[in-house]
């Protein structure tokens, strides 16, 4: 870690129950500016319940998230965006009935002052580059046309993350980005996510080991609600513990 | 001859193709205003009055179901009640008119007061539930309303509000007599259209396009920036004014309002109208109001039982033309417009 700095995220004790689950408890970590920190672990050790606690689809019943120092705890998901965090979903959640270009102009709206909110669309000058940019970044030019529901899930997953970034975050929570994708597709968003850090924080649920191993810079490993290890990538690869919990992934991962 | 074309940038593409979307609604629109024209033309030396009233009224109610459109089609609400504010409007026009002074400006700033004060309260209490439980609160406090109102002997109780008077608008330039049928006709024609090109302007800004993404999945509208909460709120009562608005013009039209104008009766066939002209056109609301209204009149010339041939109707319309007169016509305008421009 580099220290000193503030981190971009801070995330204090955090806690939700759903009835008599405890889906995350007393979670503790931080994300660097400008790293890639991932969160990894078993199925149903609630990740992206706590996506949703940060990201502001659920409110914590107890904890703290600071955002670039800030108390951002229990804030709306609309408030969130406006102040630099968005997400995407790990079960793609577009809106399917809409051509890939609003889907996109969409979130880029966010970007406009509210004063063009009663202007007809095109004035949007600012959102229609951003537009044109994620196209082009995410190669979905020949489908700008095509209702989202209509893509490949490749495709879909792209425009997910595209969706996302429009708004031009500063923290950006991404779940599973590569969920259900051909190994070559995978490797490709992994060049995209490695590019986007940097000018970005980004924070990464990913199954994919080897994609995790190769982008992170920090690595959370979450185990039935809470924290079981954290480091770097070769820090946590050896660590016994991840090693018994994560079914021995992490071991053939270092073999 | 796409190769001799420069290629076209995906923003002009898109713009394109928004724009043809687009212009065929407005094809509709100016066809409609032609037709109505037509109509005064032809039925005016005639000295009829019947008609005029008669189309009159449609134009009324398509202000209700636009109403109903932008709700249903646009945000994705489907609102039971909304007679609740065409009644509202049309009570409160007519007492304004009888009680307060002749005027149309009057009336009309009153009406619109009070269905955004009403609006914003049934909005508090509708759009906290969503889908059925949406529609099933509108129809509950439409009939609340109604039946208050039926039992309040200050509002006429069951009678409703008779004796009217007939105004005159005063435009600046020039006054219409309310008993003047095609006068009336054209001020109301000028009145929903102008609504008619207001709403479709609307629904081409961020704000609109907003409405469209919590219809289409209200979920992820908070993760774009958006409360989606908000923007039912401003649908709603957006549409309450209209609903209103077009209310307000039914007493200046018949000199009376009754409770029978809150029943579901006449939200159930502002939806039917809708669905019929075509959800989510806006332009599909005039044109199925059109077709309801002359429907009813034409068939209530021969039976009492007129509902029974509306239902089968719009059932067999439903079956036949799923996306409604303007979905199943709208396709084929832009087909023709796109081969337009493609050679001049
Ligand atoms: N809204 C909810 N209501 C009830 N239980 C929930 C809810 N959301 C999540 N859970 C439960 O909380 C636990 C953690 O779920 P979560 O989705 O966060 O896991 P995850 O780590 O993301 O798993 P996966 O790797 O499968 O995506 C699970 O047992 C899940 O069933
Ligand atoms: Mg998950």
């Amino acid at each position: 870690m580099t220290g000193g700095e503030l981190p971009v995220l801070e995330v204090r004790d955090l806690t939700v129950s759903f009835g008599a689950l405890t889906a995350v408890c007393g979670m503790c970590f931080s994300a660097e500016r400008g790293k890639i920190t991932s969160i990894i672990g078993p199925n149903g050790a609630g990740k992206s319940t706590l996506f949703n606690l940060v990201s502001g689809g659920i409110r914590p019943s107890a904890g703290t998230v600071l955002f670039e120092g800030a108390d951002v705890t229990g804030w709306a998901p609309y408030k969130l965006i406006r102040a630099g965090i968005s997400r995407s979903f790990q079960i793609t959640n577009l809106f399917f009935e809409l051509p890939v270009y609003e889907n996109l102009r969409l979130a880029a709206q966010a970007l406009e002052s509210s004063t063009k909110s009663l202007l007809p669309v095109r004035c949007s000058a600012r959102a229609r580059e951003r537009v044109d940019e994620l196209i082009e970044q995410f190669d979905l030019g020949e489908k700008v046309h095509e209702l989202a529901g209509y893509l490949s899930h490749g495709e879909q997953r792209r425009l997910e993350i595209a969706v996302v970034l429009a708004c031009r975050p500063r923290l950006l929570l991404l779940d599973e980005p590569t969920q259900g994708m051909s190994h070559s597709d995978t490797q490709e968003i992994g060049k995209v996510i490695r590019k986007l850090s940097g000018d970005l924080s980004i924070l990464l649920i990913e199954h994919d080991i080897d994609l995790v191993m190769d982008l992170s810079d920090h690595v959370v490993v979450m185990h039935q609600g809470a924290k079981l290890a954290e480091g770097t990538p070769p820090e946590v690869k050896g660590n016994p513990l991840v090693q018994s919990a994560y079914l021995g992934l992490s071991v053939h991962a270092g073999n | 001859m796409d190769t001799l074309n420069p290629p076209l940038s995906i923003l002009q593409a898109v713009r394109r193709r928004d724009h043809i979307a687009h212009n065929a609604w407005q094809v509709f629109a100016f066809l409609f205003i032609g037709l109505a024209l037509a109509f005064t033309l032809v039925a005016a030396p005639s000295g009829d009055t019947f008609y005029f009233r008669l189309a009159t009224e449609a134009l009324i109610y398509s202000g209700l179901a636009m109403s109903v459109d932008l709700l249903l089609g646009f945000t994705g609400l489907l609102s039971l009640g909304q007679a609740l504010f065409f009644g509202l409007g049309a009570y409160t026009s007519a007492l304004v008119l009888k009680h307060v002074g002749p005027s149309f400006w009057t009336a009309m700033a009153v009406t619109l007061l009070v269905s955004t004060a009403v609006g914003i309260v049934g909005g508090f209490i509708a759009i906290r539930a969503r889908g059925v439980y949406f529609a099933l609160i509108t129809f509950g406090m439409a009939q609340v309303v109604s039946k208050i109102v039926y039992n309040t002997r200050e509002l006429g109780a069951s009678d409703g509000i008779m004796g009217i008077p007939v105004i005159q608008a005063n435009f600046l330039l020039f006054k219409v007599d309310t008993a003047q049928a095609p006068a009336f006709f054209l001020t109301v024609l000028a009145m929903t259209m102008g609504l008619y090109f207001c709403i479709a302007y609307l629904l081409r800004t961020p704000f609109g396009r907003t409405l469209g993404a919590v219809r289409n999945n209200e979920c992820r509208v908070p993760f774009l920036g958006y409360n989606p909460q908000l923007y039912k709120m401003l649908a709603y009562v957006l549409a309450a004014d209209m609903a209103a608005f077009s209310g307000a013009l039914y007493p200046m039209l018949r000199g009376f309002v009754s409770p029978e104008l809150m029943y579901f009766a006449v939200s159930g066939d502002a939806v039917i109208t809708v669905v019929i002209g075509g959800l989510g056109t806006l332009i599909g609301a005039i044109y199925g109001s059109v077709i309801l209204t002359g429907l009813k009149s034409a068939i209530g010339t021969y039976t009492g039982h007129y509902q029974i041939v509306i239902g089968v109707l719009f059932m067999l319309s439903v079956i036949a033309f799923p996306k409604g007169l303007m979905g199943y016509l709208s396709p084929l305008v832009e087909k023709w417009l796109a081969g337009r421009r493609e050679n001049p």
